[in-house]
């Protein structure tokens, strides 16, 4: 199972300086995380509008299915009227993964991981959704801020202490693997009810094994996770030109065999074969809101329509 | 083998960017990302695919001015770096006889 941050670990910073570093994202992302709370309570609030649901034994109107069993019954199998009935509460598990990785900082992407962070954790918060967790992946992944502590901001600057952006691997592979039996046992864990499950990953976006990877995706989705991905684009100066690279123009080369069995070189955009279906690219913190309720909001549109 | 932090070097991939003072040979200023095991025939084949040549021109890399005589996986390896960098190529028009290039 995943690994809780072992505390006996050294951190990457002081508390008191990760309650500066906490604060000052926060301030910087404060009136955004206000926006993004407000969108989100749109969202996710189950709606208002009630749809006539079975099976009662009294009610509006009679569901006309019920009726052959009901007479079958002999008039035992009575629940046969529709009701309109308030939407139950829904509850959230929602699991924050930052990218730990050292291209983190070599891209400069590390200033917006963090306001992307504190942007969306604290909107959260502020929207009483359900339960957060922060997670750091890299080379390994580890939970910095489990479910079943409540988040406040104190919590999230603890949770910044274990970010140091210097993993030397990026496992997106194992991420994924281990958020899943994550939410799994968080799921068991919680009160019975309408749990959802959405992870937000927030990293550069560089990743290898994308077949792999596509494949997890599918399963995390089988089991009703949501995974929305944010690729902070920090926009790199590459090499000693003076124009800057974004993830939109890299280009990925892979060796595929032919018929006869000799490795052919396949050159692609790199975006094309992104495993993961809903993601966003952030270059300016300022963007983040809308882009990011915008496609929860087509996600969630997807998943009512499923249930 | 070699950095524990490296990915491996049959799957792993890295991102590079490529440089040219020959102007006649000069592609587009994108990152790219590849696989690991590259040496400088696959570099060369990728910079021929990126200029669409007819006939193959073969070329050499250097890294840091350092002529590049092993795969990107042994180059990061031996130098302590990851594949979490940008490696930063230099190719020029190869001046060696074919005989030697494919010893490399
Ligand atoms: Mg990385």
């Amino acid at each position: 199972a995943i690994q809780v941050v072992d505390s006996k670990d050294t951190p990457y910073r002081s508390l008191d300086e990760a309650r500066d570093v906490w604060q000052q994202h926060e301030r910087t992302t404060g009136d955004l995380s206000n926006a993004l709370c407000e969108q989100l309570r749109l969202i996710l609030e189950p709606t208002q509008s009630t749809k006539l649901r079975g099976d009662f034994r009294s009610g509006k109107r009679l569901n006309m299915k019920r009726i052959i069993p009901y007479i079958a019954s002999e008039f035992k199998k009575d629940k046969i009227w529709l009701r309109r009935t308030k939407p139950s509460k829904r509850e959230y598990q929602i699991m924050i993964s930052l990218d730990d990785s050292k291209s983190m900082s070599e891209s400069k992407s590390v200033n917006l991981a963090f306001d992307t962070l504190t942007l969306v954790s604290k909107a959260l918060e502020r929207l009483e959704a359900g339960q957060v967790s922060i997670v750091r992946f890299g080379e390994q992944c580890e939970v910095v801020h489990p479910f079943q502590k409540p988040f406040t901001s104190e919590a999230g600057a603890h949770a910044f202490q274990w970010f140091g952006f210097a993993q030397t691997r990026t496992n997106m592979y194992s991420l994924v693997e281990n958020s899943i039996s994550l939410f799994d046992e968080a799921r068991v864990d919680s009160a019975k009810g309408d749990m959802w499950q959405l992870e937000i990953i927030i990293s550069d976006g560089v990743c290898e094994d994308h077949e792999k990877l596509r494949q997890l995706v599918r399963r995390a989705r089988e089991q009703k996770i949501m995974m929305v991905f944010i690729i902070v684009d920090g926009l790199t100066k590459g090499g000693n030109s003076d124009t800057a690279s974004s993830i939109l123009d890299l280009k990925q080369v892979k060796y595929y065999p032919d018929e006869d069995g000799t490795q052919k070189m396949k050159m692609t955009k790199y975006l094309d074969t992104f495993p993961f279906e809903f993601y966003v690219i952030v270059r300016n913190i300022a963007e983040l809101p809308a882009v990011l309720s915008l496609v929860l909001r087509q996600y969630f549109s997807e998943v009512a329509d499923l249930a | 083998p070699g950095n524990a932090g490296s990915s491996d070097p049959g799957t792993g991939q890295i991102k590079i960017t490529l440089k040219t003072r020959d102007e006649s040979v000069s592609v587009p200023d994108v990152p790219l990302f590849v696989p690991l095991s590259l040496k400088r025939y696959g570099l060369s084949e990728v910079v021929n695919h990126l200029l669409d040549t007819e006939k193959p021109i073969p070329f050499d890399f250097l890294i840091n001015g350092e002529l590049l005589r092993v795969s990107l996986f042994d180059y990061i390896t031996s130098k302590g770096l990851s594949s979490e960098s940008t490696i930063e190529l230099e190719y020029t028009r190869s001046i060696l006889p074919p005989t030697f290039l494919a010893s490399y």
